[in-house]
């Protein structure tokens, strides 16, 4: 008798733990369709690529706000091209991305793009982003004719280069803002983009892409030192010095008589 | 693949691996939103004056009719750089090279300190010296030389990361100086 039932609940038990399973699977096979969708794929089968998010829901943005399209994955033979442009004190910038010795983040932003808000919040706070070592952050909006000047003078983060360039843009086929990019510096290929709704997101994705956890984990170990006390103290030093009614080019800065303008071998030189 | 980078009268053909930029000192200015459609002097609207002095790197003073700024580098040039490079230069290795070309007023076109003429482009690895540094970093060497081009007062300021590699060093500042050219404003 007490084999019996001994017997009976024991079958009771795997009978639980069967359908336990087959749960698990089927929730296992549905998160792995809706990341398959998240990734551009075709969920169905039927040859469409996803253009919803993973909650069945279309990506919305604000009217007039190009909405991001799916995240996609990096095309290894991609290029990345150099960035030029306008910077946010009407100078006249190239930075290179490919062929160098580190690599680059670059951040497609807007000043009229309500998800963008949080991401220029997060690079204004000296501890909101999160880079590898080597690894440069710029921020690339549209021209000025695009942007608001006096909101993009108040979101543009101190210490992060601000490049306005719409052939930026068009040159990384940008579909909508915020959107990321990693460029391999050495290779000088793109490594990974897509978007998301915040940095964070943005930083998972980013150590996906690359196999870099220091996008997510801070590293403090040989990251380079700020230049800001070297700047500061130029800065003050110059203010005093202007102050003092001190100019540049006055007699009193070379007490060991003028620049050397006649430098050994500098003749030659010209 | 080089790149084109032009502006206020000076323009260069940056060779692989160099990256640059041509500004103009952010001159301390209010900081109203009709500031932001100002017109610079180039014809092209500008954001100096929302910038102001919250802007990064060098600051100058109000009423200075600032002039161009050019720093070409063979590294990510840090903003907030200083005019001579402080900033960047340590964060230099040995493998890079800095070059700043800082123009004066037309008052300094004229002066003896100014009296050689047009751009060096054929420097040699002995020009440089660890005492013509604004700050001696060790290993690193520099080169300074005032010269006028273009009835134009500059000064040419070139930072090696370190003698080891002047020859190379030198030999790629060389190809980025020659070209460079100098219009008259």
């Amino acid at each position: 008798m007490i084999l019996t039932i001994v017997v009976v609940v024991e079958a009771l038990v795997i009978v639980a733990l069967a359908v336990l399973v087959l749960g698990l699977l089927r929730s296992h096979a549905d998160i792995l369709r809706r990341l398959h969708a998240l990734d551009g794929g075709d969920p169905d089968g039927t040859g469409v690529a996803a253009t919803t998010s993973a909650g069945g829901q279309p990506f919305q943005t604000v009217p007039e706000i190009p909405g991001p399209g799916p995240v996609r994955i990096a095309d290894p033979k991609a290029a990345a091209k150099d960035i030029v442009g306008q910077g946010l004190t009407d100078d006249s910038v190239v930075i290179r991305t490919a062929g160098v010795d580190h690599d680059t983040v670059l951040a497609f932003l807007s000043t009229g793009c309500l998800t963008c808000q949080g991401f220029w919040s997060d690079f204004a706070s000296p501890d909101g982003v999160l880079l590898p070592a080597r690894t440069r952050l710029v921020v690339v909006t549209k021209d000025l004719a695009e942007e608001s000047p006096a909101v993009l003078a108040e979101l543009a983060p101190p210490g992060i280069d601000v490049v306005l360039s719409s052939q930026a843009w068009a040159d990384y086929d940008v579909p909508g803002s915020p959107y990321v990019v990693a460029v391999d510096g050495a290779t000088g290929r793109v490594q990974g983009e897509g978007t998301g709704m915040s940095w964070e997101q943005v930083a998972g994705l980013l150590a996906q892409a690359t196999g870099d956890r220091a996008y997510l984990v801070a590293d403090t170990s040989g990251r380079p030192v700020k230049p800001e006390s070297d700047v500061e103290r130029e800065a003050r030093v110059d203010r005093e010095l202007l102050a003092a009614g001190v100019l540049p080019g006055d007699p009193s800065l070379y007490p060991d008589g003028p620049p050397p303008v006649g430098v050994p071998g500098v003749g030659d030189a010209t | 693949m080089s790149a084109s980078l032009s502006g206020w009268g000076i323009s260069t053909q940056l060779p692989d691996g160099w990256e640059g930029r041509i500004s103009l000192r952010v001159t301390p200015t209010g900081t109203t939103h009709d500031e932001a459609a100002a017109v610079a002097p180039s014809g092209r609207r500008t954001l100096r004056a929302l910038a102001g002095s919250s802007a990064p790197g060098a600051v100058g003073w109000p009423g200075e009719i600032p002039n161009p700024v050019v720093h070409l580098a063979n590294f990510a040039l840090p903003p907030g750089r200083g005019d001579f490079g402080s900033g960047a230069t340590d964060r230099m290795t040995e493998a890079n090279a800095l070059i700043v070309l800082f123009e004066y007023g037309p008052e300094s076109v004229g002066q003896p300190l100014f009296a050689s003429q047009g751009l060096p482009h054929t420097l040699r690895p002995h020009h440089f010296r660890a005492n013509a540094l604004q700050r001696q970093i060790p290993g690193q060497v520099g080169f300074q030389h005032f010269f006028t081009e273009a009835g134009r007062a500059f000064t040419l300021f070139v930072v090696l990361g370190s003698t080891h590699h002047a020859p190379t060093l030198t030999a790629s500042c060389n190809r980025t100086l020659a070209n460079t050219r100098i219009s008259p404003r």
